[in-house]
C-alpha cells in the first residue's frame, strides 16, 4: 500500500483545508505513513498520521478565523449571501478558536459531557443487547411460549406437564408449530474424554418453531418422539467443529450419550441459540404413560404463530383449550390455566425491569451532565456579554449570534461525544467482564459490542445533548447581550438577572436528580444488605458440591445406583477432613426447578386444588450434612431402603400449606394418581431457601433415594461434602474418589456453596453497584455545579459585595449571603427530588428486598448526604465572598 | 513602490529556509530546514499555513511538481522566493543590523 494514508484522512482534510492544498498535504503525510510503517507497527503509525491529521485541521481552522477576524465585524450583515456551509465552517472555526482559549473549561465541560455520553453508550449497548435486538431466529416476533400458570403466580412460571403438551398440541389452532423443551445435561462419550455437555431433550416441532434448519442433515421425525425410536441426536456447530473436526460425513456416526448409542442425523446452524447453549439436541421422548402424565410439569413449551394470528388470538385459542381441559380433569388441571407470552419475556425474565432501571439512572447522569456544562456555558455566555453586545451592536442579527453559540455546543459534543466514545468502548469492556454468569443465558449478551447501531445512538445522544445543553445558554446569553451596557466593567447589578435565573433552575434540577438516583441507590443497597443478612436455613460456609450423573445403559438397575453411591459417599467420608457428605438431587441454588403435584389420603374430592412440592431423593446424611434441623418426628435412616415402608420427610413450608393446624407426621400422600403407592410421613424439618435468598422457600418433600419411588432421577446426583478444609484441598480427592470407583464417569465442576449463593445475588450487586457508581457521578457533578454557579456569582457581585463591605456590612452577613442562595437551591432541588424520588421508588419496587419504598431513613439519609455535598460546595466561594477586601473591589 | 511588509519572525524563518533550500523547497523540507538550523521542532500545520499566508502577500509563488506513485499519485507544492521577498528579507537584515550596533556592550551589561 506504499502511496497511501489511513482511510478516511482524505474525506476528513477535504472538509477542513482549502482544496488547493488537499492534494500536496495528502502526499506529504503519504510519505510520512510509509518512512513510519518502515520503524512501527501499522496501527501505531495510523494513529501518528490521525494525529498529525487532526493537528492541521486544527491549525488551518484557527488560521481561518484568524483571517476572518481581520475582517471588520459587521461582515456578519454584510455577507447575508454566504451559504449556509461556509458559515457553519466560519462559526466551527470561531467556536474552535474560543474553546482552545479556555482549557480549563474546556476539560471541565468535556470530562462531564463524556462521562454523561460514555456511560450511556456502555449501558444503552447492554440493554440494547438483551431488550431490544432482534432474537436470532427468523420472523422471531412469532414465537411465543406457554406456560400453565396459576391465578396467584404472578411471575411468568409453571412448567407444562407433558399430557397438557400433547392435548395442547392437538387442540390448537393458532400455531404452525408446536414443540416441548426439556433442559439436561449428557455425558459424552466415545469421542475423546468422556464430557457432560449440555443439553436439550426436544419434541419434532422445535427447529421449525424456531424456523431454523439443519446446516447438515435433516431435523427430527415425528415418529422418532416414540420410546425405541429417538435414539437420534443434532449436534451443536460447535461441538462439531471442537470435537468432530468439521467433518460433514458426521451424519450417520454414532456416539455415546450416558452411554446409549444415538446416531448422528444433522448439524445445528452457527446462528441456533438457546439461553442454556445446548451442545446435543434429541428427541424427547413420550411413551404411554407420559402421554397421561398430568400431574408431573417437567417442560418448556414454545411455538410459533400462524401468520395474522395475533398474540391475543393465540391467547384466546389456549384459553379455551385450557378450559376444557380443566373441565375433563378438574383434579390436575383446574387450578392452573395456559398463558402466552412472548418468547423473549421468558429468556430475560425478571432481569428485564432491572435494564431499565439502569438505563433510566444512567438517563439521569446524562441530564445532570447537560445541566452542569449549560452552567458553565452560561457563565461563559455571561464573561462574552460584550463581545456579543457589540457584534450585535454593528448590525449582527440575534439570530446569527444564537448560531455562533448553537454551533459552539455543537462542536463542544461532538468533542464529548468522541471522548464519551472512547469511555464507553472501555465501560463495555468491563462490563462484560463483570457480567453474573446467569447473565450469560441472556439472549444477545455475546453480541454487546459498539457497533454502528450504538455509535449511531451515541451520535443521536451528542446532537440531543448539545441542544439540551447549548439552547438555554444561547437565547440568555443572545437575549442578555441585548440589555448589556458596554461600558468597561458591565457593572450593573441587575443584568443577568434573567441568565442568573436559569442558572439557578439548572442547578435546582440537577439537585432533584440527584436525590432521585441517590435515594434509588440506598434503596437498593439496604435491599441488598436485607437480603446478604437473609439465613439460607443451612449452614453454607464449608460446604463443596459435585454433580454426578450416572448412564442409563451401565446403572439400569436401581440397586447399582445405591450400591455406587454408597460406596461413593463411604470413601468420601474417610477422606482427611471431611465431616460429613450427602447426596440429593437437586441442590438449592443451583438453578434448577421440578415441581410434582401429589395427592393426600383421605383428602379425595375434598380439595379441588391438586397440590405440589419439589420433591428431592436423597441419602440419609444430606439435611444433617447442610445443617437443616429436624423440628418434629423421625429422620430417616438407613434401613428406610426398598422393601421397607416408602418414608418420607415435608419441610415446614409443606406443613404449614397442606396441613394447617395439624400435624403432618403420620399423614401418607402419593405422587401416582391411577394406582396409589402411598408414602408415609414420618418427620418435619426446617426451611431451606431453594432458588434465591429473597423467595419464600417452597414446600418440599424429601424422599430416601434408597426407595424406588421416582427412582430413575436417583442417578443424577450432587454430592454435598462439609469439610475443615479449603475447597483446593478436598476438591481433587472428590473427583479421585468418583474415578476410582468408575474411570468412565464424567463428574461436574467441585463449587463451594457461597459461591453458589454469590451467583444467586450476582445479578443484583451488579444493578446496585452500577447505579451506585452513577448517583455517585451524580452527586460529583451536582456539587460541582452547584460550586462552579455559587464562584461564578461570587466573582459577578463583588462589586456589589464591596459596596456592602465599604457600607458596614460584616464577614458574616456576607457569609450568610453566599450560603442562603446555596441554601435556597438546595432546599428547592431537595424537594422536588425527594417528591420525584417516590415515583422513582415506586417503580424500582419490584426490585426492593425487605424495605419500604418510601423508607423515611433513606429519604432522610439522602437529604443530610445532599445538605453536607451543598454546604462542601458552597464553602469556598462563600469564604472568597466574606475576604473581598471592599478597597480592591470597588477600585477594580 | 517599496511598501514596507510587516513579517513576522516565524515568516521570516519560513522564508530564509525557502532560499537555503533553493528548488527543494516544499513543505516537509522546509520544516526540517528549520529543525536542523534551529532546533526548533514546528508544527506541520504551521509550515502548511505560513507557506500559503506568504503566498497570499505575495511573498512566495508555488508550483505543482509531477505526481509520482510513492505518494499514491499526489504532487508536491514547490515554493519560490518573489524578488518582492527578497527586498523584504534584505530590508529587514539592514533594519535589524543597523539597530543591533553599538549594542554589545549594553546586551553584556543587561
Amino acid at each position: 500500500m506504499t502511496g497511501d494514508v489511513p482511510r478516511g484522512v482524505a474525506r476528513v482534510l477535504a472538509v477542513v483545508l482549502p482544496s488547493e492544498h488537499v492534494d500536496p498535504v495528502l502526499g506529504d503525510l503519504a510519505d510520512e505513513y510509509a518512512s513510519r510503517r518502515s520503524t512501527q507497527p501499522g496501527w501505531r503509525a495510523a494513529a501518528g498520521i490521525w494525529i498529525e491529521t487532526f493537528r492541521l485541521c486544527a491549525v488551518f481552522a484557527l488560521e481561518r478565523a484568524r483571517r476572518d477576524r481581520e475582517l471588520p465585524p459587521i461582515a456578519d450583515t454584510a455577507e447575508p449571501r454566504a451559504s449556509l456551509s461556509e458559515a457553519f465552517v466560519r462559526d466551527l472555526a470561531v467556536g474552535a478558536r474560543m474553546l482552545s482559549r479556555q482549557r480549563a473549561f474546556m476539560a471541565v465541560a468535556l470530562l462531564t459531557l463524556a462521562l454523561g455520553i460514555g456511560a450511556s453508550t456502555a449501558i444503552f449497548s447492554f440493554v440494547d443487547a438483551v431488550l431490544w435486538r432482534p432474537l436470532p431466529y427468523p420472523a422471531a416476533e412469532d414465537m411465543v411460549a406457554l406456560f400453565e400458570q396459576r391465578p396467584r403466580e404472578g411471575r411468568l412460571s409453571g412448567l407444562v406437564a407433558p399430557a397438557d403438551f400433547v392435548d395442547w398440541r392437538e387442540g390448537s389452532r393458532a400455531f404452525t408449530s408446536m414443540a416441548a423443551v426439556s433442559e439436561s445435561m449428557l455425558n459424552l462419550t466415545g469421542v475423546g474424554e468422556g464430557q457432560r455437555l449440555p443439553a436439550l431433550s426436544v419434541s419434532p416441532g422445535f427447529l421449525d418453531t424456531l424456523a431454523l434448519v439443519p446446516d447438515f442433515g435433516r431435523t427430527f421425525r415425528a415418529e422418532e418422539e416414540l420410546p425405541g425410536n429417538s435414539h437420534v441426536v443434532l449436534l451443536s456447530n460447535g461441538l462439531w467443529r471442537s470435537h468432530f473436526g468439521a467433518d460433514p460425513a458426521v451424519i450417520g456416526r454414532r456416539v455415546l450419550l450416558n452411554a446409549v448409542p444415538y446416531d448422528v442425523v444433522g448439524v445445528l446452524p452457527s446462528s441456533f441459540w438457546w439461553p442454556t447453549k445446548p451442545d446435543v439436541v434429541v428427541p424427547l421422548a413420550l411413551d404411554a404413560a407420559d402421554r397421561r402424565l398430568r400431574a408431573l410439569h417437567a417442560f418448556k413449551v414454545i411455538a410459533r404463530r400462524k401468520p395474522g394470528v395475533s398474540l391475543a388470538q393465540a391467547s384466546a385459542d389456549m384459553a379455551a383449550i385450557g378450559a376444557r381441559l380443566s373441565e375433563q380433569y378438574p383434579v390436575e388441571d383446574g387450578a392452573h390455566f395456559p398463558r402466552v407470552a412472548s418468547v423473549r419475556e421468558t429468556f430475560v425474565g425478571d432481569v428485564g425491569p432491572s435494564l431499565v432501571v439502569l438505563l433510566g439512572a444512567v438517563g439521569f447522569v446524562l441530564l445532570i451532565s447537560c445541566a452542569n456544562v449549560a452552567t458553565l456555558l452560561m457563565a461563559r455566555g455571561t464573561a462574552r456579554r460584550k463581545e456579543l453586545a457589540i457584534r450585535l451592536a454593528l448590525g449582527a442579527p440575534h439570530r446569527r449570534i444564537v448560531r455562533q453559540l448553537m454551533t459552539e455546543s455543537l462542536l463542544l459534543a461532538s468533542l464529548g461525544g468522541a471522548c464519551g466514545v472512547a469511555f464507553a468502548w472501555w465501560g463495555v469492556e468491563a462490563l462484560r467482564l463483570a457480567l453474573p454468569v446467569r447473565y450469560n443465558a441472556l439472549p444477545g449478551v455475546a453480541m454487546i459490542a459498539l457497533d454502528a447501531r450504538i455509535l449511531l445512538t451515541a451520535l443521536l445522544m451528542t446532537l440531543g445533548t448539545s441542544v439540551l445543553f447549548g439552547l438555554a445558554p444561547a437565547f440568555t446569553a443572545a437575549r442578555d447581550a441585548v440589555a448589556a451596557p458596554m461600558n468597561e466593567e458591565g457593572r450593573s447589578g441587575t443584568t443577568g438577572i434573567h441568565a442568573n435565573r436559569v442558572r439557578s433552575a439548572l442547578v435546582v434540577l440537577e439537585v432533584a436528580l440527584s436525590v432521585m438516583l441517590l435515594v434509588t441507590a440506598m434503596l437498593l443497597l439496604a435491599s441488598f444488605k436485607k437480603l446478604l443478612d437473609v439465613s439460607p436455613g443451612f449452614e453454607p460456609e464449608r460446604l463443596l458440591t459435585m454433580r454426578v450423573t450416572l448412564p442409563q445403559a451401565k446403572y439400569g438397575d436401581h440397586a447399582r445406583i445405591v450400591q455406587f453411591y454408597d460406596a461413593l459417599l463411604e470413601r468420601v467420608r474417610s477422606m482427611p477432613g471431611v465431616d460429613g457428605a450427602g447426596i440429593v438431587t437437586v441442590l438449592p441454588f443451583a438453578g434448577a426447578d421440578s415441581r410434582a403435584g401429589f395427592k393426600i389420603e383421605g383428602r379425595d374430592g375434598q380439595s379441588p386444588v391438586p397440590v405440589r412440592a419439589n420433591p428431592r431423593l436423597m441419602s440419609e446424611n444430606y439435611l444433617s450434612t447442610l445443617g437443616v434441623p429436624l423440628v418434629s418426628g423421625r429422620a430417616i435412616s438407613p434401613r428406610d431402603a426398598e422393601g421397607t415402608p416408602a418414608v418420607a420427610l415435608i419441610n415446614q413450608a409443606a406443613a404449614r400449606r397442606f396441613w394447617p393446624g395439624q400435624d403432618a407426621v403420620g399423614s401418607r400422600i402419593t405422587f401416582s394418581f391411577d394406582t396409589p403407592s402411598w408414602i408415609e410421613i414420618v418427620g418435619i424439618v426446617g426451611d431451606i431457601k431453594d432458588a434465591a435468598l429473597d423467595a419464600d422457600s417452597d414446600p418440599a418433600v424429601y424422599l430416601p433415594y434408597r426407595q424406588t419411588a421416582f427412582a430413575s432421577q436417583a442417578r443424577a446426583m450432587s454430592v454435598v461434602v462439609r469439610t475443615s478444609r479449603s475447597l483446593a484441598a478436598v476438591g481433587p480427592g472428590l473427583r479421585t474418589a468418583v474415578r476410582e470407583l468408575d474411570r468412565d464417569q464424567p463428574v461436574g465442576p467441585v463449587r463451594d456453596m457461597p459461591e453458589l449463593i454469590g451467583e444467586s445475588v450476582a445479578p443484583r450487586r451488579l444493578n446496585l453497584l452500577l447505579v451506585s457508581a452513577f448517583a455517585i457521578m451524580a452527586i460529583v457533578l451536582t456539587g460541582a455545579g452547584l460550586y462552579g454557579v455559587l464562584g461564578y456569582l461570587v466573582a459577578q457581585r463583588t462589586h456589589e459585595i464591596g459596596i456592602r463591605m465599604a457600607l458596614g456590612a460584616s464577614r458574616g452577613r456576607v457569609l450568610v449571603l453566599v450560603l442562603r442562595h446555596a441554601g435556597a437551591m438546595t432546599v428547592a432541588g431537595l424537594g422536588l427530588g425527594l417528591a420525584g424520588a417516590l415515583a422513582c421508588a415506586r417503580l424500582v419496587s419490584g426490585l426492593l428486598f425487605g424495605i419500604s419504598p418510601t423508607d423515611p431513613a433513606v429519604y432522610a439519609g439522602v437529604s443530610v448526604l445532599l445538605i453536607a455535598v451543598a454546604l462542601l460546595a458552597a464553602a469556598a466561594p462563600a469564604r472568597r465572598a466574606s475576604r473581598v477586601d471592599p478597597l480592591t473591589a470597588l477600585r477594580g | 513602490m517599496t511598501e514596507s511588509l510587516a513579517l513576522g519572525e516565524f515568516e521570516h524563518v519560513v522564508l530564509l529556509a525557502v532560499l537555503r533550500l533553493g528548488d527543494a523547497a516544499y513543505a516537509v523540507a522546509v520544516r526540517d530546514e528549520i529543525a536542523r538550523h534551529t532546533g526548533r521542532r514546528v508544527s506541520r500545520g504551521s509550515v502548511y499555513v505560513t507557506l500559503d499566508r506568504l503566498e497570499t502577500k505575495g511573498c512566495l509563488r508555488s508550483r505543482l511538481a509531477d505526481p509520482t506513485p510513492e505518494r499514491g499519485g499526489r504532487a508536491k507544492r514547490y515554493y519560490a522566493l518573489r524578488p518582492r521577498a527578497i527586498e523584504a528579507l534584505k530590508e529587514n537584515r539592514r533594519t535589524l543590523a543597523a539597530m543591533w550596533r553599538g549594542l554589545d556592550e549594553q546586551l553584556g551589561r543587561v
